[in-house]
């Protein structure tokens, strides 16, 4: 529908947004006293901004998700952000079956698949009482941490499957050149680093990624994920429930 | 880094949330958003001028992100899904059946927006910013904002079931 007025829609529109003054505001009043087509597009316009406005203010009710504010209040100096970032170059797998379903041109890596001791994420099961097993029970997403031997770590995201949780983390290290990526999941027997795709650090883009709070998509995993029925990545509260249940569906 | 410059980046959080939901068309992608911008506010807080406006200077921030990450998963497309998107309580605040009608055509409306309108009608109608503020942050000329604000009002308002606009 289309309301035949007299005034500039931009004159009008511009008076909906409080950008005139109290006196240009007031002849408007004026003008839509006598003008009803004018009168209705005024409506209109301050019906869509408050449509707009209830629309998307869910997160002003909402509190600040934790990843986020950990994110902010635990992040180290600026000169020693890690700026994560995910996208493998090369990949290995803890099974065949596993193997089979990632569709990577891998560059497998000797040490990788050896399982080098001094790694702080190696494929197969995760010891008990480890660093990396107590990282993948209690360290929410999003929050980085640096070890003792400078790596930083940082999971990911953690994603519902068919028989428990798996969780996707990175290391950063940069005094070996190194970004590992790994996806580890949990069953009765603890977690176990299903796979782990890794790149030197000089290679990767660090400018242009950040670590994400639901976890962004790894494309070519994406055929692993769905084998092992991955949903979508758990948002804060849902982590949080997980990890109280110790990491039990 | 000081703490108060973290403190208030919280603070400003509810709002870029708000900001990037707009934007993103679902709460994920927005937490994303608003958490790669804040890691990028926090490595360059040396760029931020003490006395300016943080808000101003976080809504470019996670605008400028935005920006990059649609260029890249354009293919993707955006997606909306009204119950997360919108109102994590799927639209049940709102009181009237049509009420709810409104917010998700709202959301849909938006996200069928060409991303440069949608930024600009985001900053005016839902962030409240002025003409010059949303010129600011954006780094535009003001009469480009008024012109995008103009052409995502054409385009919305029929979507809403309203008026296309004054017939001159």
């Amino acid at each position: 529908m289309t309301v035949p007025t007299v005034m500039d829609k931009d004159r009008l529109a511009a008076f909906v947004d409080g950008e005139l003054s109290p006196e240009e505001a007031a002849e408007i009043v004026i003008h839509l006293a006598d003008h009803p087509g004018d009168q209705v597009y005024v409506d209109d316009l301050m019906a869509a901004n408050e449509a707009l406005a209830q629309a998307f203010d869910a997160p002003l009710q909402e509190p600040v998700p934790d990843p986020i504010r950990e994110a902010i209040m635990k992040s180290p100096q600026a000169d020693t952000i890690v700026p994560f970032r995910r996208r493998p170059l090369a990949v290995v797998s803890a099974g065949l079956a596993l193997a089979a379903s990632v569709a990577l041109a891998a560059v497998l890596l000797p040490e990788l698949q050896r399982g080098s001791p001094e790694r702080i994420v190696a494929l197969g099961p995760v010891p008990q009482g480890s660093q990396l097993n107590d990282m993948l029970g209690t360290l929410s997403s999003g929050v980085p941490v640096t070890l003792d031997g400078g790596e930083d770590v940082m999971i990911l995201a953690t994603l519902p499957v068919e028989n428990g949780f798996c969780r996707e983390l990175e290391v950063v290290d940069a005094a070996k050149d190194r970004l590992d990526f790994g996806i580890a999941c949990h069953d009765s027997d603890g977690w176990t680093v299903e796979v782990m795709l890794s790149e030197p650090l000089s290679n990767a883009d660090l400018e242009d990624g950040f670590v994400t709070a639901s976890g962004a998509e790894v494309q070519s995993l994406q055929p692993f994920l769905e084998r092992l029925g991955a949903g979508p990545a758990l948002d804060a509260e849902a982590e949080a429930e997980a990890m109280a249940q110790g990491w039990v569906r | 880094m000081s703490d108060q410059f973290k403190k208030d980046l919280v603070g400003l959080v509810p709002r870029l949330r708000r900001f990037a939901l707009s934007l993103t068309g679902n709460q994920a992608d927005a937490d994303d958003l608003v958490q790669s911008a804040c890691v990028k506010a926090l490595k360059h807080e040396a760029q931020f001028r003490p006395g300016s406006r943080m808000d101003s200077w976080m809504y470019r921030i996670v605008q400028t992100l935005w920006i990059d990450d649609h260029r890249r998963a354009k293919s993707r497309g955006t997606q909306v899904d009204a119950e997360d998107a919108g109102l994590s309580d799927g639209g049940r605040a709102a009181r009237l059946p049509e009420d709810r009608m409104m917010l998700a055509r709202a959301q849909e409306a938006m996200a069928a927006l060409p991303e440069k309108q949608r930024t600009v009608l985001s900053l005016v109608a839902i962030e409240g910013l002025s003409y010059k503020e949303t010129a600011q942050v954006l780094n535009l000329p003001l009469g480009t904002v008024m012109s995008r604000l103009s052409r995502a009002r054409e385009a919305l308002l029929p979507q809403l079931g309203m008026t296309k606009g004054p017939m001159q």
